[in-house]
């Protein structure tokens, strides 16, 4: 009975101790277990595997994985980081940068800015081509000049006085229809996810006119095409009390996890310690370093239960980007599946 | 996913230089089958996980939102 207990600890925890983590990689391979059967099965998987939406509030998702192994969470994690389209700012024709701004920083920022436009409705540009279609480029214009207010007072000081347009902002920058998008996308509404992005701040006589041509890409080519702010998991805490813990040693263990994790029940007279919300804990191991408690608690980790914070720069919602992300996964097998058909092997 | 496939003796990954993307990748049977067998079996294991994984999650986002909805009204 406690070898079996013990197996099922190594399969299914991460146990975390004073020095070192153990069980990190998962073992559950076939032929490792007497008396478990690993192989894969499908029927199985669909039984235990479940999603658990906890909250989505402001552009952020969590949500738990339940089911799942590390190798494929963490592909999905990777993928929603890398590998998701957006469409970004690629190219800036500088018609006039008299500010202070250099030319490069200007087109730099310029392509960080996120821009609302759904990349699924576009294609990606083929390399080579300079000019860009309707169906692969959305076209931006940024055309702004900085001029002195004549109705200021003598002696202000204040800039949001004396001078109209010294601030650029992403909402300065327009949409230009390239040939027929006005017929393809009639009621879109191309402009950046935020209005209030600084870009560049002018005095009188600056100005500002550029051009700028948006493609869709990858987080992998370049951080800006990344649709997600970021896109993180956890694996759920879980925390046993090997002996009940009493008075003192009780309210210094509260004081060693995370707030809302260990509750102070009162049994008969005496605190009692439980663990309330195991999940709501950071593991900040503070346990370990009290000589009295670090014997008496077991910190590990489930190991297959993820939870995940998925939160978006606001081009798409975060359920979109994890639903595109596990297409994108299934698309790379099917090209692999594909080549294998295609190649004769001997 | 292809280490669950109980045919299979060896498989293992590298990644022969960082700077190009190529990864050499082997699996060994026990001798019965072509090594390409759990090599498919596996993509194709793994597309009906995606998929399922898919399927579950859109089935909770929907689910999650009519709750929301419902405590709301």
């Amino acid at each position: 009975m406690a070898a079996r207990r013990s197996t099922d600890e190594m399969r299914e925890r991460v146990v975390l101790g004073e020095f070192g983590v153990r069980n990190v990689h998962s073992t559950d391979f076939p032929g490792n277990y007497p008396g478990y059967d690993d192989a894969w099965d499908q029927r199985r998987f669909e039984e235990e595997f479940r999603v658990d939406v906890v909250g989505e509030e402001d552009g952020v998702l969590e949500f738990d994985m339940v089911g799942i192994d590390a190798a494929i969470a963490n592909a999905f994690r990777r993928i929603l980081l890398a590998e998701v389209p957006t469409m970004a700012v690629e190219k800036v024709f500088v018609y006039n940068n008299t500010s202070i701004v250099q030319d490069e920083i200007l087109a730099h920022r310029l392509g960080l800015i996120p821009i609302r436009a759904d990349p699924r409705l576009f294609e990606y540009r083929n390399q080579g081509d300079e000019e860009g279609t309707e169906i692969d480029t959305l076209q931006f214009q940024l055309k702004i000049k900085c001029s002195r207010n004549p109705q200021a007072a003598k002696e202000s000081s204040d800039p949001n006085e004396l001078y109209f347009n010294h601030k650029v902002y992403s909402k300065h920058m327009t949409w230009v229809p390239l040939g027929n998008q006005t017929d393809l996308f009639p009621d879109a509404d191309f402009r950046p996810v935020h209005d209030d992005i600084l870009i560049a701040l002018l005095r009188p006589g600056q100005e500002i006119d550029v051009l700028m041509h948006c493609v869709k890409g990858i987080g992998k080519d370049h951080a800006k095409f990344s649709p997600v702010a970021t896109a993180s998991y956890r694996l759920l805490p879980d925390i046993t009390l090997l002996q009940p813990i009493e008075d003192e040693a009780a309210e210094m263990l509260q004081k060693c996890f995370s707030p809302g994790v260990i509750e102070i029940q009162n049994i008969k007279g005496k605190k009692v310690a439980r663990i309330a919300n195991a999940r709501l804990d950071t593991f900040g191991r503070e346990v370990f370093r009290h000589e009295g408690l670090k014997n008496l608690v077991r910190l590990a980790r489930v190991r297959n239960h993820y939870i995940f914070s998925v939160e978006s720069t606001g081009i798409l919602p975060p359920d979109v980007l994890v639903s595109e992300a596990i297409k994108i996964l299934m698309g790379k097998c099917q090209r692999f599946l594909n080549e294998l058909d295609a190649v004769p092997m001997e | 996913m292809v280490m669950k496939n109980p045919d299979v003796q060896f498989c293992g990954y590298c990644i022969t230089h960082p700077s190009e993307s190529k990864i050499n990748f082997r699996i060994q049977t026990r001798g019965s089958l072509p090594a390409v067998e759990p090599f498919r079996k596996g993509l194709t294991d793994l597309m009906g996980v995606c998929q399922h994984v898919l399927n579950t999650f859109e089935k909770s986002i929907k689910e999650y939102r009519a709750q929301r909805e419902e405590e709301m009204q």
